[in-house]
């Protein structure tokens, strides 16, 4: 097979070229280049050891898990090959599961990064009590989730929640936030932009700092208006940072976990994709293989969502 | 692919490969540890052994207390009481990711009335038959009702704890100012007369808050099917779409919508009802003590409310016991029995009762101080008597309290269709036994 293979190529060379035949000298590395070999070596083995311990290794035990029935907590598990991913696929769930997850991520993606550029643009400009206001929006991202979802329970709580007291001032009943599922993916959403709008607001702030001043000054000289300078200055040359946080805030959405665990626990409206994965192994029903083959689902996604964004978004940011 | 895109891909890869960085299961079959014959004989106890809890309602001091005692009485046996979880989950959560991981596992762990069937399923619990053969453990003082919902295949699989039932609790003032006797309401058609009188009268948001759906709906809305002759399921038959089960929660749907005299609690009835916000509701006697030390109010308790079909025989039991893991070894086994013959004698029960409000599990366990102090125990307990086993559906199905909790979400907070709600329930609730339960059950 190989030999005829290589007879009917018949325009490929016979062997190396004339000048390259014999052996081919051995580099030799310098102790210098030894010695640097080894410093690599030493500061990145055990890095790489780490990563393929606790990523790589549950990562292809994941992908393995997820041909398997397998009930969490029995010792044993048949393996079933793609049945977990046909099950996900054919069940109606899946539509609720990929839609919840498009949902929120879309939203908190868009809301934290719109919200943060105007926070951004309102912290740049040059007034007193700037310094304690970029703290005080900044703040939220530090905070534990599980004690910010604590938190946002009680005000959203339709029976002693401030919001609901509010509402019965102005003669109107709380809506069910917690218990209506529609609601509760609405109530997690508002949450998870409140807390994180912080972190893109200082970033958008960074890249509005770093913007040139004498384009920006030129551009006022010809006569362009603040709007007219942001739209066609500003946010071309904050590209960089856009795209910076587009793809964070993105990866950060598709996982986000600790919000909707203590606001929904059951993820009644809220379960994406993550959340299904942890509530079908970990929640009531014990599936780990169904839960891994969800979680294998998710993590095709963010492979294709990043690759998609490296290859088209990047195209157009200007990075000077 | 350049370095940036590596570690972009890098970065992505790490969330999804996080959630299973844990044990993996044998394809091979073969007989579990639960099969193996128990044998403890010329077994000596282990020095030191976890105990698992979550404390249920709040019994993590009165948990110390009886641990102390245990301890000045075999000073060779430590055990190491540790938060497992907040709550009857969680607790689960940790122990089958335990239980995959191979590690860690506790040698007593509290398991609730959902939990223990799983454990069984999955080997993942022992017997108990041989070592209350050997420790003499007293079997028939215990109260037949609790011990009897964890015997299956002949073999008991857990003692009773913290069990519990759910109990009617009501504001007496608000049922005072409405001019209402000062019982419970015999059947839920007379608490709906009620109601009006009530709201009217008291003030409060609502006459009567349902419990909260995520928290445990499928067990007190059973006292709801019962009472008009419905249920989750009969047997292993699925029957939530019956008739008589949607006539129940029709009326449920009713007191929230078309009457408006009923909330639905977002995390906590007891909670919502120690705060005044209703003039009454159903949580477990396990939120007895709670809410007597937080309500500003005096607080009535009384038997649930049978329907139109059934006045009594409406109060399902519910709440946690104790099993042992067959992931550990043989001494430490034999030293968590012993832990769980003593926490469950008679004084030590009274005590955890006491503290608690949770049901004495033994028969001879004396009260008579615990009911001087709290005369509202007496109620739980007497309504021990007229209670009912839980629906094989509620108790037996994994997920089936998920499922039953969003069913009823749909209905008590969307106004969805009962009939066509509790047909897709069904659906779903057949589905998870003919996939998770019926192959793994002994013919």
């Amino acid at each position: 097979m190989t030999a005829s293979l290589a007879g009917s190529r018949t325009d490929l060379p016979a062997g190396p070229p004339a000048g390259l035949s014999g052996p081919v000298p051995r580099r030799r590395w310098s102790a210098r280049s030894r010695r640097d070999f080894f410093v690599f070596l030493a500061l990145a083995f055990p890095n790489l050891l780490l990563i393929g311990t606790f990523t790589y290794l549950p990562l292809i035990n994941n992908i393995y898990y997820s041909t398997l029935d397998w009930t969490l907590g029995s010792a044993s598990a048949t393996v079933v090959g793609l049945d977990n991913y046909l099950t996900f696929f054919t069940s109606a769930d899946a539509g609720k599961v990929l839609g919840t997850t498009a949902v929120f991520t879309a939203t908190t993606v868009g809301g934290s990064m719109v919200l943060g550029l105007l926070v951004a643009l309102a912290l740049n400009s040059k007034v007193r009590g700037t310094t304690f206001a970029r703290a005080a929006v900044f703040a939220p991202y530090v905070l534990s989730g599980v004690g910010v979802g604590l938190v946002w329970l009680f005000i959203f709580d339709p029976g002693y929640g401030v919001l609901s007291w509010i509402l019965r001032g102005l003669g109107q009943q709380s809506p069910q936030w917690i218990n209506d599922p529609q609601l509760s993916l609405a109530m997690v959403i508002l949450v998870y932009v409140w807390k994180n709008l912080g972190y893109c607001a200082v970033v958008f702030l960074a890249g509005l700092q770093s913007l040139p001043k004498d384009v920006m000054e030129a551009a006022a000289l010809d006569g362009a208006g603040s709007f007219r300078r942001f739209l066609s200055i500003s946010v071309p040359l904050l590209s960089p940072t856009t795209f910076f946080l587009l793809i964070t805030t993105m990866l950060s959405s598709l996982q986000a976990f600790d919000l909707i665990r203590i606001m929904t626990p059951l993820g009644s409206g809220t379960s994406t994709l993550i959340y299904e994965a942890y509530l079908q192994a970990f929640g009531a029903y014990n599936r780990a293989g169904y839960s891994a083959a969800v979680s294998v689902v998710l993590f095709v996604i963010l492979l294709v969502i990043t690759v998609l964004q490296l290859r088209f978004v990047e195209k157009k940011v200007h990075y000077s | 692919m350049d370095r940036r895109l590596f570690l972009s891909l890098a970065g992505a890869g790490a969330g999804a490969a996080a959630l299973t960085a844990c044990g993996g299961p044998s394809t091979s079959a073969g007989p579990g540890p639960a099969t193996a014959t128990l044998d403890f004989d010329g077994v000596k106890p282990a020095a030191s052994f976890d105990f698992w809890s979550n404390h249920p309602g709040k019994s993590q001091e009165v948990e110390k207390s009886i641990i102390a005692k245990f301890q000045a009485k075999h000073p060779d046996i430590k055990v190491n009481l540790v938060t497992a979880g907040a709550n009857y989950e969680e607790i689960a959560q940790k122990f089958q990711t335990a239980q995959a991981a191979k590690s860690g596992l506790p040698a007593l762990v509290v398991l609730s009335d959902v939990w223990w069937f799983r454990y069984y399923l999955n080997e993942s619990i022992i017997p108990l038959d041989a070592l209350i053969k050997q420790l003499d453990v007293k079997l028939d003082d215990f109260r037949t009702s609790l011990v009897d919902d964890y015997k299956y295949d002949g073999q008991q699989w857990a003692l009773p704890y913290g069990r519990s039932t759910p109990l009617f609790y009501y504001n007496k003032d608000h049922f005072a100012a409405a001019g209402l006797p000062d019982r419970a309401p015999a059947t839920w058609q007379e608490f709906a007369e009620w109601a009006p009188k009530l709201k009217a009268a008291a003030g409060a948001q609502y006459a009567f808050m349902h419990p909260a759906l995520a928290g445990y709906a499928g067990w007190t809305l059973q006292n709801n099917l019962w009472g008009e002759g419905g249920g989750w399921s009969k047997g292993w038959d699925i029957t939530c779409d019956s008739p008589e089960s949607v006539a129940a929660l029709q009326a449920v749907q009713d007191s929230v919508y078309k009457d408006s005299w009923a909330g639905v609690s977002s995390k906590e009835s007891a909670d919502d009802f120690a705060a005044g916000l209703a003039s009454a509701t159903l949580s477990s006697t396990g939120s007895l003590i709670g809410i007597l030390k937080s309500a500003s109010f005096n607080v009535g308790v009384g038997f649930l409310p049978g329907g139109s079909r059934a006045k009594t025989g409406v109060c399902p039991t519910g709440g946690a016991g104790l099993g042992i893991p067959s992931g550990v070894t043989r001494e430490e086994q034999l030293a968590a029995a012993m832990f769980l013959q003593f926490v469950t004698e008679p004084e030590n029960t009274a005590e955890f009762s006491a503290a608690t409000g949770y049901m004495p599990t033994r028969t001879s366990a004396d009260m008579t101080a615990v009911l001087a102090k709290t005369p509202q125990i007496k109620t739980a307990t007497d309504q021990l008597s007229v209670t009912r086993v839980q629906d094989n559906a509620r108790a037996f199905l994994p997920g089936a309290d998920q499922e039953m909790a969003k069913a009823a979400a749909k209905i008590l907070t969307q106004q969805a269709d009962v009939k066509a709600t509790m047909t897709e329930l069904k659906s779903t609730l057949e589905g998870l036994y003919t996939k998770d339960v019926k192959p793994k059950l002994k013919a």
